[in-house]
Formats: structure tokens, C-alpha cells, sequence
């Protein structure tokens, strides 16, 4: 196999739920917000549901298949050159995914913190040190992850307990002020959040106990999806509906912490909290893409392809946008509907259903 | 001088990849190597002599479209 890393249960369910937050912490409230209003916390458990279907869709497919990745069985599924279609675009959204959470890192560095330096030094840097954690493989940078994660979960629960005192729940109301609609429409883009956790299909070659997919998929949804619930309270309750019109509510909300007087400003857990969990999840999809171009062409080492693969990121994510509106128009807007119906349900559904019906994989145990 | 730069670097992912594979006889690792960097050099280039070559959203803003203006509207 071309990795010969091999993770247990507890680094995977680690591994998946630093996978969705880092990025989520900052702006889901944003995003729910603008569009479900006061109720995006509602969205929010929609999206859990969503993603929790998601999940089980995933590992039943990967289940199939417990020795190969989702960039190797849509062959066996769907014959040779329709499953190489499949796979093929499955790499395309991996470093599409990575293209857009490394300018999302990028723009947020220099928005809310170093407005002077050029966006490519940041993006630069977490690049490198990406590469290096992908050379060193899947073992090596879920062990990172174990020490990083709890930091960046201990740091959510404290930001938002010292930020108590400014909440109030009555910005909570009215529920329901407009009907279901908005609240579905809010829930899209979380939804396509946590429905990164189809990368299961990818990562269950690499478990040590396969047999425990399910249950790591289900309590990693489970762990996203609450973060984002606290966190998307806890913006609601500090901003109201107004809580649409900022970029960045999870750095906000840390920044109205007062308390008596010297405990103030703590915008540095934010960035710490970002900066390190963007690193691991830039690392799992950059692994995932260069893991998957080296399965596509059925080569011997994905380790040679890592450094380009992270340039055609690098240059992708200058050019995707030319500004910070542009970027969160496209995503706010855009990325939902695209990832949902073609990579996260679309596709896994259409190679489930195949593969049930032909009858193939399936040998569980 | 950023391309000068950039010209340095590629150079050293060459530098740091190539040998390995030539020596480990991996021709077929070496030529999705090249094609990949390649791909990536060919992207670069063009932004720092300050054009953007095209849009990677373009085609899928174009596709999802509908989708997004149903999620738009109030």
C-alpha cells in the first residue's frame, strides 16, 4: 500500500473533527446568520442531522471496499474509465477544498491581524509546513493533531465561558420569526462542513480497527456538531442577527471580553486556534490529494508528488479570487450547493447504489 | 525578483525530489513528478509576471448558478 501509516480509533475521531472546526469556529455563525437569522442554531442541528446521514453514507461505502480508498474502488464499481472519471474528480475537489481553506487562512491572517504583509507569505509558510507533515505521513500528523485539537477544543469552551457575561439569550428570539425556509437555506453550508467527513472513505484503509468506522464517523459528527452549536450560541447571543455582517464572528466574540478590568483582548487564543488547526485540516486534504493522485496513476509512493501537488494548491489559491468578498460570496454562496450535490451526496450516493446493485464489496468482516 | 525567487524554489523541489527517484530507478513516480510540477510552474508563472491566466471558480459559478440565487433570495 502507499501509506503504511496505520491510526486507531481515537487519532481518527481526533483527526476527523479537526478536520471540519478550525475553520468552522470562526465564521458558521456568519454564514448560518446571514440567512437563517436568530435561528441558525436551528441550521445547525439540521446540519448535523445531514451530516450524520452523510457519515453513515461514507463509511458504508468505504466499508465495501475496506482495502482501498475512494480514489481506488469507483473503479471496481463503475468499470475502469468512468470510476477513473470519478476518481479524478474527487482529486480536483481536494485540491479545490485546500485551494479555498488556504485563502480563507491567508485572508484571515492579514484581514484581522497583519493587514500590511502580502497574503502569499502566510499561505507560503502553512504551505511548507503542510508538505512537511503530508511527507511524514498520516501516522505522524494525527499525532500532532492529538496534542493541537484538545488545545484548540479547551480554548473554544473558555473563550465562550469568559465571554458569558456579555450574551443574552433574548437575542435568541423570536424562534421561527420567518418559517422554515430560511433555516433550511442556513443549514446548506454547514451541512457541506461537516459533510467533510466523506474523507472517511478515504482514511479507512489506514485504521487499525475498520470495524469501528461507523462509530468514529458518528462521534466525530457528533463532536463538530456541537462545537458549532455552542459557538454559533454563543455569537447569537453577543451580536443578534447582526452577527451577519461580520467576517469573523468566533475573533468578535473573543474580542468582548472584559473582564475586571485586565482580563481583555484575546484575539491571540483566536489566532492560536487558527493557525494551528487550519495547519492540520490544510494537512488531511493536502494528504488526501496527493494520496489520491498517486493511487489514480497507480504509482509506488505518493511522497514524490506531495511538493507539486502544494505548488498547483499554492498557485490555484492566488488565483481563485481577488478579494476577501469575492472569497466569502463564493463560498457563502457557491460552495454549499457545489460540494453537496456533487462530492458529498451526489457522488458516494451514485457508487452505493451501484455497487448494491451489482452487488459488489460487501465482504464486511 | 519575486520570479527570481520563484525560479529558486522550483528549483529546489527538483533538487530535493529528483534524485531520489532517478537513483530508486522510479521512472514512472519521476514523470507524474515532472507533469505535476509542470502543471504547477505553468500556473505560477503567469501571476507573477502579473496575469491572472483564468478564473478556477468561473465554471462552477456559472453551473451552480440557480442554485445560488435560490439560496440568496430572502
Amino acid at each position: 500500500m502507499l501509506e503504511g501509516g496505520k491510526i486507531d480509533s481515537k487519532q481518527a475521531i481526533l483527526l476527523m473533527v479537526a478536520m471540519v472546526l478550525p475553520t468552522a469556529f470562526l465564521s458558521v455563525a456568519a454564514v448560518t446568520a446571514s440567512l437563517a437569522k436568530q435561528d441558525g442554531w436551528i441550521s445547525i442541528l439540521l446540519a448535523t442531522l445531514g451530516a450524520l446521514l452523510i457519515a453513515w453514507l461514507a463509511v458504508s461505502l468505504g466499508l465495501r471496499f475496506p482495502e482501498k480508498t475512494l480514489f481506488q474502488f469507483p473503479e471496481v464499481i463503475l468499470g475502469k474509465w468512468p470510476g477513473k472519471v470519478v476518481a479524478f474528480l474527487y482529486i480536483w475537489w481536494y485540491i479545490h477544498l485546500n485551494v479555498e481553506v488556504l485563502r480563507q487562512y491567508g485572508s484571515f491572517l492579514v484581514a484581522a491581524f497583519m493587514p500590511e504583509t502580502p497574503i502569499s507569505v502566510f499561505m507560503l509558510l502553512i504551505m511548507a509546513i503542510a508538505a512537511y507533515a503530508v511527507r511524514n505521513g498520516l501516522e505522524v500528523y494525527s499525532r500532532v493533531n492529538e496534542l493541537i485539537l484538545p488545545l484548540i477544543l479547551v480554548s473554544v469552551v473558555i473563550l465562550n465561558i469568559l465571554a458569558a457575561p456579555e450574551m443574552s439569550m433574548k437575542r435568541l428570539l423570536p424562534v421561527f420569526e420567518h418559517g422554515a425556509v430560511p433555516i433550511i437555506k442556513g443549514a446548506v453550508m454547514p451541512t457541506a462542513w461537516m459533510g467533510e467527513i466523506v474523507t472517511m472513505a478515504v482514511l479507512i484503509p489506514y485504521l487499525n480497527k475498520a470495524k469501528e468506522a461507523y462509530r468514529i464517523a458518528i462521534t466525530a459528527t457528533l463532536i463538530a456538531g456541537f462545537f458549532m452549536l455552542i459557538t454559533q450560541l454563543a455569537d447569537v447571543a453577543i451580536f443578534g442577527p447582526v452577527t451577519a455582517a461580520w467576517l469573523f464572528p468566533g475573533l468578535d466574540a473573543a474580542r468582548v471580553i472584559h473582564l475586571a478590568n485586565f482580563l481583555e483582548r484575546l484575539e491571540p487564543v483566536v489566532m492560536v486556534i487558527w493557525v494551528a488547526g487550519v495547519m492540520i485540516k490544510i494537512s488531511v486534504f493536502y494528504w488526501a490529494a496527493a494520496l489520491g493522485s498517486a493511487q489514480w496513476l497507480e504509482l509506488k509512493d505518493y511522497k514524490p508528488l506531495v511538493l507539486p501537488v502544494g505548488v498547483i494548491i499554492y498557485a490555484l489559491s492566488i488565483m481563485a479570487h481577488d478579494s476577501l468578498l469575492d472569497l466569502f460570496a463564493f463560498l457563502g454562496m457557491f460552495w454549499g450547493p457545489y460540494a453537496l450535490t456533487l462530492f458529498i451526496v451526489g457522488m458516494p450516493l451514485l457508487l452505493l447504489v451501484v455497487a448494491v446493485i451489482r452487488g459488489q464489496g460487501g465482504s464486511r468482516h | 525578483m519575486l520570479i527570481v525567487l520563484s525560479l529558486l524554489g522550483f528549483m529546489l523541489i527538483i533538487w530535493l525530489e529528483a534524485p531520489g527517484l532517478v537513483k530508486k530507478k522510479m521512472w514512472r513516480e519521476l514523470v507524474a513528478f515532472s507533469v505535476f510540477l509542470a502543471i504547477g510552474i505553468a500556473l505560477s508563472i503567469p501571476q507573477l509576471l502579473g496575469i491572472r491566466p483564468f478564473e478556477p471558480n468561473a465554471p462552477i459559478e456559472a453551473l451552480f448558478k440557480p442554485m445560488a440565487e435560490w439560496l440568496k433570495e430572502p
